[in-house]
């Protein structure tokens, strides 16, 4: 694509996306829209490590939960603003990062991916027994204050929707200017043979540890964001391992190390699980993971480049002619 | 004081004797094929369920059951190896972790669908028996379990080390070019590895039911403490599976019995970073992998 059509697509999608809550008035809609802009950013935050660098992380859950708690108790116990907390959460989860990162970067492999959920799972036994200034099991409901948008409290979904839109475009933006920089280029160097990219001068571990901390910090925006659209907080939620795995597998369904490919990943996912709802209802419960594995599944069998390298294909082989990349 | 430090550690053997078979079917796994096999855990609930059916339509003891549940599972495993697995060998991680992951996904949410998330257990007639030796308290069912766990452990030490298909899964998971080279088939090898893999989740399903609950979301109970203890044991490596399986089980019920009810899971993840922490490089081989 020339620049200028890149321009003028964003500058579509942009008002698009801006007028969107104006026209679409369903709380059930906007609820989904919200979901898509959510997880895609989760994602998007994901990929920074898992789909560039090829660190298969399947424990973002803590940073998510430790964002969320950090807001949370900052609100509940000490009445400070959430937009204050979310950065807060951000700068805890990055300095939880640093160990945790320390920890897990060691191995490789399958070892890493055990190592990342074994961590989140301590994080959520941790604030299991937290009792005294985090609730335990129980978690607690976040006091609704109806209209005070400096609490982060909105009557509108709407409001909601506006405030993950923001966060998805910071994520993006990021993404794109660390896939710009040498910094992605290291990272993908790492992704591809982290051996070989130290033989030729980069210095991994350290790269590995920055992306990780952006990485951990954006995840934590959202546990704060998540809490604070449903009101309610507790372990399993903060920490859950579906978060973990939502995060990784938009991403890998969308087009691994792509900057759209989460978000893709998320629109396809969510709408087919919006849909199985509509048409099921919730009475069937598991549905929505055995078709998301399902999708999962045939994405790694038939297309492990995600549907993002399924569409340049089709793009190269239709339209432009040219002889498609593997 | 002492007496009930001997009970948690007979406690926690007991149940790491189950521990070992999903263990040591996920090193095995791994040893042969260089695959972490993420679903372990569900290939034991698929194990109880099928005990459960078997017991409460057919009234057949799920000791007995494991007859039925080994050959099923080992047959699963034949086929998910050759439809799916042989398709993402290759030297990316990244296929390999997420198909198998997926698979995991696929059979817990199905199960949801299938049998809902109730609780089923089986009484059986020695559910509720116990011996009392001194102030000691050894369940009856958790001890047969505990046996034919070391009985089937002790089978597969033999079949790896004197039959010729044993043999060469063993070399196999040594080197595998190499192994390759000397003429062994490697689609069998890695067939039978699977097979035997997941006839071992089975069997520890069939030996849980009758003391356990049969649910879709037991299996990430026992493939957690799989994970760990064969991380600690060093991946690929049957003996160090099964002793750091009989460790976990054994911490975990000290850490519910001295920490707290809850924390049994904490001590063993404190034991489980620690090491990561503390020798990398002594799990797995060469630079952890």
């Amino acid at each position: 694509m020339s620049g200028n059509m890149k321009w003028l697509w964003l500058a579509i999608g942009a008002v698009v996306m801006l007028a969107l809550p104006q026209f679409v008035t369903s709380s059930f809609a906007i609820d989904i829209f919200i979901r898509i802009l959510l997880f895609s950013f989760i994602g998007v935050a994901w990929n920074l490590m898992g789909g560039y660098a090829k660190q298969l992380s399947l424990g973002h859950a803590a940073y998510f939960g430790l964002g969320a708690y950090t807001s949370t108790i900052m609100q509940v116990n000490y009445g400070i603003s959430p937009w204050i907390g979310m950065i807060a959460g951000g700068v805890v989860a990055m300095l939880a990062s640093l160990p945790i990162g320390w920890l897990c970067f060691r191995l490789r492999g399958p070892y890493f991916t055990i190592a990342t959920i074994a961590t989140a799972q301590v994080l959520m036994l941790i604030f299991l027994k937290f009792r005294d200034f985090a609730w335990g099991a129980e978690g607690t409901t976040i006091p609704n204050l109806g209209s005070a948008p400096l609490m982060m409290q909105f009557e509108e979904k709407s409001s909601y929707y506006y405030v993950v839109l923001g966060l998805l475009v910071v994520g993006l933006w990021i993404t794109h200017r660390i896939e710009k920089s040498w910094i992605g280029y290291y990272l993908v160097a790492i992704g591809e043979d982290e051996d070989a990219a130290e033989a030729i001068g980069v210095n991994a571990p350290k790269v590995k540890r920055d992306i990780y901390m952006i990485s951990a910090f954006l995840t934590a925006l959202a546990g704060t964001f998540y809490t604070q659209y449903i009101y309610f907080i507790d372990p399993a939620t903060a920490f859950s391992f579906s978060v973990s795995i939502e995060a990784a597998l938009v991403s890998i369904v969308g087009g691994i190390g792509t900057l759209w490919g989460p978000v893709i990943g998320t629109v396809l996912l969510e709408t087919t699980s919006a849909l199985l709802q509509s048409w099921l209802g919730s009475s069937v419960g598991g549905i929505q993971l055995t078709v998301y594995s399902l999708i999962l599944m045939a994405v790694i069998l038939w297309r492990p480049t995600g549907l993002i390298g399924f569409a340049t294909d089709v793009y190269h082989r239709t339209i432009r002619r040219k002889p498609a990349r593997a | 004081m002492w007496e009930t430090l001997a009970q948690a550690v007979i406690n926690g053997l007991l149940i790491g004797g189950i521990y070992a078979l999903v263990s040591i079917g996920v090193t095995l796994i791994f040893g042969v094929i260089k695959i972490v096999n993420f679903a372990q855990g569900e290939f034991v609930m698929i194990g109880m369920y099928i005990s459960f059916f078997l017991a409460t339509q057919f009234g057949i003891d799920p000791l007995v059951s494991l007859v039925v549940s080994m050959p099923v599972l080992f047959l699963a495993g034949v086929l998910i190896q050759h439809f799916l697995i042989r398709r993402v060998l290759g030297p990316n991680d990244m296929p390999q972790i997420f198909l198998t992951f997926a698979l995991s996904l696929l059979l817990l949410n199905l199960s949801l669908m299938l049998f809902t998330a109730n609780y089923r257990t089986v009484h059986t007639s020695y559910s509720d028996e116990a011996f009392h030796i001194g102030g000691l308290y050894i369940p009856v069912a958790k001890l047969i379990a505990f046996a034919v766990a070391m009985a089937l452990s002790g089978l597969l030490w033999v079949f790896l080390h004197t039959t010729d298909l044993g043999k060469a899964m063993r070399a196999a998971s040594q080197n595998r070019d190499v192994a390759m080279l000397m003429g062994i088939n490697p689609n069998r090898v890695f067939a039978v590895a699977f097979g035997t893999a997941l006839a071992l989740a089975g069997a520890a399903g069939s030996l849980l039911m009758p003391f356990y609950s049969a649910y879709p979301f037991v299996g990430q109970v026992f493939v957690l403490m799989a994970f760990v203890a064969v991380v600690m044991g060093t991946l690929g490596n049957v003996m160090g599976a099964l002793v750091a399986s009989l460790m976990m089980g054994v911490a975990e019920s000290l850490g519910i019995q001295f920490v707290g009810a809850d924390s049994g899971l904490i001590v063993v993840f404190a034991l489980l970073l620690l090491t990561l922490a503390f020798r990398p490089s002594g799990l797995g081989a060469r630079r952890g992998r």
